[in-house]
């Protein structure tokens, strides 16, 4: 392999981690924004468990999702300098917005909502949780602005030897993002619904004390599934008709990982839409259906990741579209020794990272709502002595 | 707008150097002041709250780099390449260390994290000495050259200085006797400085590569009005995470 395949292959091996932590952390902030709300609302504890219990997994995957953008983010000036100096007037007008706004109000407000529990006032700490999924939701935004771009690149004109920004709202209602950003929440949602489906299908197959609990998360599940769903193909179909001619003709890479997606996609719908959601009142007892509904929560993952393949694999050899080379992109200077260090350096860690934080998450899931670190009370061990005794 | 923008930029650069300081400065300090179990939850416990929302600094200084001045950003990157591969595996560790060592039961399991946390803050000090001699230099010289090393050094000290002045204000009685805020504003002001020399040196570079006015003034009409909101959330990090005696006595999510 030479410099440019070794640097594409890292920046689709950690843009593929990325995401999969990142398009769980899309689905799971609303659904535990709603739990907060309930909770809030309420004052019931099965609602604050909810909120703690899925809060929990949330940040647990939200901590992997900050170490693998700080990568990618960085990766832009490391291996694609060349990008910046064609078109970083354009495309870096995004990227700024998505660390210097969403990103960064995310981040603060999360860091308040995690350590605020027992010190805001309960109105504020819920105010918090909101901030982080709007924002979270901006910076998904920014970030499908500034590929979209790549793909179809609008609202500059080619100066001299680079891209010069015309129209900033071009690139906010670019063909290329107006499905395809629906598209992705659709399937942060129904990814963040199949994890939830799968926990408590585990919680009940071993016939825990949560009994309640789950049954009520694993329907909720369903749901948000179907509703992510609908939303997911819809908007995936309809990129058919503004995706760029030829896209997924001239490589297999882009093809088979589209026919995947499709063929996982489509089967998921089947299976929600006309098994599940059916019986979704007697699902939590047909003990039977749980270990199937626990194999299944892996596969919407895939699917994300084969998306993103056949969007980005279909983008080749062009960064960016008709104008800019991929191997035009990268950085001059860039030798084997130095990507193949950082190659090996990044996946690595990520990798190894990622495979801990899984297992924390399953762990997380096996222990289930009794005592979950987030939130946890300060007299909380006196609490828990006072139930022993 | 080029010298809004610079001013901007600089804030950004010098308050990730002035905040996220004294965090890197209490990873550092973890096996000196931290030498029991507890004694290190309760230095993780006192910076925890501040972390996320004092890293991101330096997330907006390389969004910014790349919007206002992204004929400079590859130069950085490619100019120091090993280097910034090496510090983002620290800071990567680092963070990964605090999001970890309370997930799981076991004292070997949080003394290999606290360790990642020690090294990785090790790791990002002394590579921001590292960096801001090459910058000073144009990158001409060596990234191992004394003076380097030497500055490296002194970053890491002026962290650990801070990130102590930091325990002892929010956490009284922690090192002896509490510690005014005035105290912390002059230490987070020594942390900056070496960063503000070289920022001070490289305005008149940085003014004249900056974007052309159309990006500039995009970015000024899209991300300005929200400065506000974002020094706004900080100021209510600080209200809400302000030092008590029980500042550590909540069971601490990192």
């Amino acid at each position: 392999m030479d410099v440019l395949d070794l640097a594409r292959l890292q920046f689709g091996l950690t843009g593929s981690l990325h995401f999969l932590f990142v398009v769980l952390t899309l689905g799971l902030a609303p659904l535990v924004a709603i739990m907060h709300t309930r909770w809030v609302i309420s004052g019931r504890p099965q609602h604050e468990r909810m909120t703690r219990f899925w809060g929990q997994i949330y940040v647990t995957n939200y901590a992997l999702g900050i170490v693998t953008g700080l990568v990618m983010e960085f990766q832009f000036g490391l291996s694609w300098s060349g990008l910046s100096h064609y078109a970083g007037d354009v495309f870096g007008a995004p990227l700024a917005m998505e660390t210097l706004v969403a990103f960064f109000l995310e981040s603060t407000f999360l860091g308040l909502w995690i350590f605020g529990w027992h010190r805001l006032p309960k109105w504020a700490h819920l105010a918090c949780i909101w901030v982080v999924t709007l924002t979270a939701y901006a910076s998904a935004f920014f970030i499908m602005v500034a590929n979209s771009f790549l793909q179809n690149p609008v609202g500059s004109v080619v100066r001299g030897d680079h891209l010069e920004l015309t129209d900033f709202g071009a690139l906010l209602t670019n063909k290329a993002l107006l499905f395809a950003f629906p598209h992705v929440i659709g399937a942060g949602l129904f990814t963040g619904a199949f994890v939830m489906i799968g926990a408590s299908a585990y919680q009940l197959l071993r016939r825990t004390a949560e009994q309640e609990f789950f049954t009520s998360s694993l329907r909720t599940g369903v749901v948000v599934a179907v509703l992510g769903l609908l939303v997911t193909v819809g908007f995936g179909y309809a990129q058919f008709a503004v995706v760029q001619p030829g896209k997924f003709e001239g490589d297999t890479g882009a093809a088979l990982g589209l026919g995947f997606m499709i063929l996982i996609g489509d089967l998921l719908m089947l299976v929600v839409l006309f098994l599940m959601l059916p019986v979704i009142y007697w699902l939590p007892r047909w003990r039977w259906t749980h270990p199937l509904l626990l194999m299944m929560t892996p596969l919407p993952f895939l699917a994300a990741v084969l998306g993103w393949m056949a969007r980005e694999i279909g983008r080749q050899p062009w960064m960016i579209w008709e104008r800019l080379s991929v191997a035009d992109a990268m950085s001059p200077g860039l030798t084997p020794g130095m990507i193949t260090m950082s190659l090996i350096g990044f996946t690595a860690v990520l990798g190894l990272l990622a495979v801990v934080d899984y297992l924390l998450i399953a762990r997380a899931v096996r222990r289930g709502p009794a005592a979950p670190a987030l939130g946890a009370h300060p007299d909380a061990d006196t609490r828990a002595h006072a139930l022993t005794y | 707008m080029e010298l809004i923008w610079f001013a901007f930029f600089a804030v950004l650069l010098a308050g990730y150097f002035a905040l996220e300081g004294f965090d890197l400065g209490v990873g550092l300090l973890l096996p000196v002041l931290g030498r029991t179990p507890e004694r290190r939850d309760r230095m993780v416990a006192g910076m925890a709250p501040f972390v996320l929302a004092n890293e991101v600094w330096l997330v907006a200084v390389a969004g910014v780099l790349f919007g206002v001045y992204p004929a400079l950003e590859g130069e950085v990157f490619a100019g120091l390449y090993p280097l910034v591969v090496t510090m983002l595996l620290a800071w990567v560790l680092r963070d990964a260390g605090l999001w970890f060592r309370r997930r799981l039961d076991g004292a070997g399991w949080r003394r290999f994290w606290d360790l990642m946390i020690t090294l990785g803050s090790f790791g990002l000090s002394f590579g921001w000495g590292l960096a801001l001699y090459a910058m000073a230099t144009g990158f001409s010289s060596s990234l191992l050259h004394p003076p380097g090393l030497l500055l490296g050094a002194l970053v890491t000290a002026l962290f650990a200085v801070h990130g102590r002045t930091f325990l002892a204000w929010r956490l009284p009685g922690f090192l002896g006797a509490p510690c005014p805020g005035r105290t912390l504003a002059l230490s987070a002001l020594a942390a900056a400085t070496p960063v503000l020399i070289v920022l001070g040196g490289s305005a008149g570079y940085l003014l004249g590569n900056s974007a052309p006015p159309e990006t500039l003034n995009v970015l000024s009409i899209m991300a300005l009005p929200f400065a506000p909101f974002m020094l706004g959330a900080q100021v209510w990090v600080w209200r809400t995470f302000r030092p008590s005696k029980s500042a550590d006595q909540l069971p601490s999510f990192f």
